[in-house]
């Protein structure tokens, strides 16, 4: 599949953040994982174990747990741009559910395709851009005088 | 039931009052702060300019994106979803104008309260402005007289314009070059399809050029909020 049959789209950041402040874009992370299933097990220790140092870590991002799920263990990101990203972490263990929220907490809410090139710039060129015209002798020229030889 | 409408209706009309009231202060502090700032770092953009900027970065469409993505529709109350632009855009100048009251005097003074401000106007709005050029903002209908009249405030005599290169005239696509020389010197070239419009952009050029808005300037300055005396002095006057 080419790139042109996928979607892509260029390197930005929301609302340029990093030029002024820095704003961690994971707003709130939710755990939804059921009390007794086997396979939300590695949820469960994660909830009992480091689910509060990950909260500490990350002060400006709100953890719920809930464990009322009835369906798969799931961990729900949702960004300051409206973006909500599901993951599943069926049979996951405690430490790659960590990982997995650690993860999620760098990412910004921008989609996760294809980025055509690795930098953005809003000014790419410092002393103008070339045009065929540049650095062609102007009609009004004027002539410089010819060095007389010695 | 019918008291219990009632009340809510009260408490509902009361925070709508507030947002009002809010909004307001938030927003006649947000354009003061701007237009100060503004005047630090372009001080050769007259006030029509600065004015012009200041409308763009508190205009609806821009501040309701800027809401958007901070996440402020989750945090108004709205009958209707999505919010709408306006109200957006009020919820936002009314959580500016919220945090302007939330440190109190009682706090370290009005240093506090204005740097905290400040920064937050400073990291939010002013990026917005990255890779916009001055004339997309600032809608001039003749730059050639507001040049004019720009260099006899600094006593420069006015632009002689002349053609400086030109391509495929006599084809359906020309191209001019118009460079302005002042005293003989050139100060600004641009290009246009006809030589009007070459003309019009060389004097866009040249007015750029004076208000030093042109595309390789410095970068804003985000480290520290800038003049936050003059600014405090503001917060008093509020």
């Amino acid at each position: 599949m080419t790139g042109r049959g996928s979607p892509s789209r260029f390197l930005a950041a929301v609302l340029h953040n990093g030029v002024g402040r820095y704003v961690r874009q994971l707003q709130r992370l939710q755990l939804l994982f059921s009390p007794t299933a086997a396979d939300a097990r590695g949820a469960r220790q994660f909830v009992e174990e480091t689910a509060l140092d990950f909260a500490r870590r990350h002060p400006d991002v709100v953890l719920y747990v809930s464990a009322r799920s009835d369906g798969a263990p799931r961990l729900l990101a949702e960004y300051l741009n409206g973006t909500v990203r599901e993951v599943l972490v069926t049979s996951k263990t405690s430490e790659e559910i960590a990982q997995l929220a650690t993860k999620l907490a760098g990412q910004s809410g921008l989609d996760i395709v294809r980025i055509r090139k690795p930098f953005h710039t809003a000014n790419p060129s410092v002393q103008g851009q070339w045009h065929p015209l540049t650095n062609k002798p102007s009609a009004l020229t004027v002539q410089g005088p010819r060095l007389q030889p010695q | 039931a019918g008291r219990r409408a009632l009340g809510l209706e009260e408490a509902a009309a009361l925070r709508l009052r507030d947002n009002r009231d809010l909004a307001g202060r938030g927003t006649a502090f947000s354009r003061s702060y701007l237009a100060r700032c503004f005047e630090g770092a372009h001080p050769a953009l007259p006030a029509e300019g600065r004015a012009a900027l200041v409308d763009f970065l508190t205009s609806r469409e821009l501040v309701s994106y800027v809401a958007r993505n901070l996440a402020v529709q989750d945090l108004t109350l709205c009958s209707e979803f999505p919010v709408p632009p306006d109200v957006l855009q009020r919820t936002f100048f009314a959580v500016i104008g919220a945090l302007l009251d939330s440190s109190g005097p009682e706090k370290a003074g009005v240093f506090v309260r204005a740097s905290h401000f400040q920064s937050d106007t400073l990291d939010f709005f002013i990026p917005q402005l990255i890779g916009k050029d001055l004339f997309e903002i600032w809608e001039v209908i003749n730059p050639m007289g507001l040049l004019v009249e720009e260099l006899t405030k600094r006593n420069i005599s006015s632009p002689e314009p002349r053609i400086t290169r030109q391509l495929g005239v006599s084809t359906v696509l020309p191209l001019y070059f118009v460079g302005l020389y002042c005293d003989k010197k050139i100060i600004a070239e641009g290009p246009g399809e006809t030589l009007l419009a070459a003309e019009e952009e060389a004097a866009r050029v040249a007015l750029r050029k004076l208000y030093g808005y042109t595309e390789n300037r410095r970068p804003w300055d985000y480290s520290k909020p800038k003049q936050g005396l003059a600014a405090e002095k503001a917060v008093s006057s509020n």
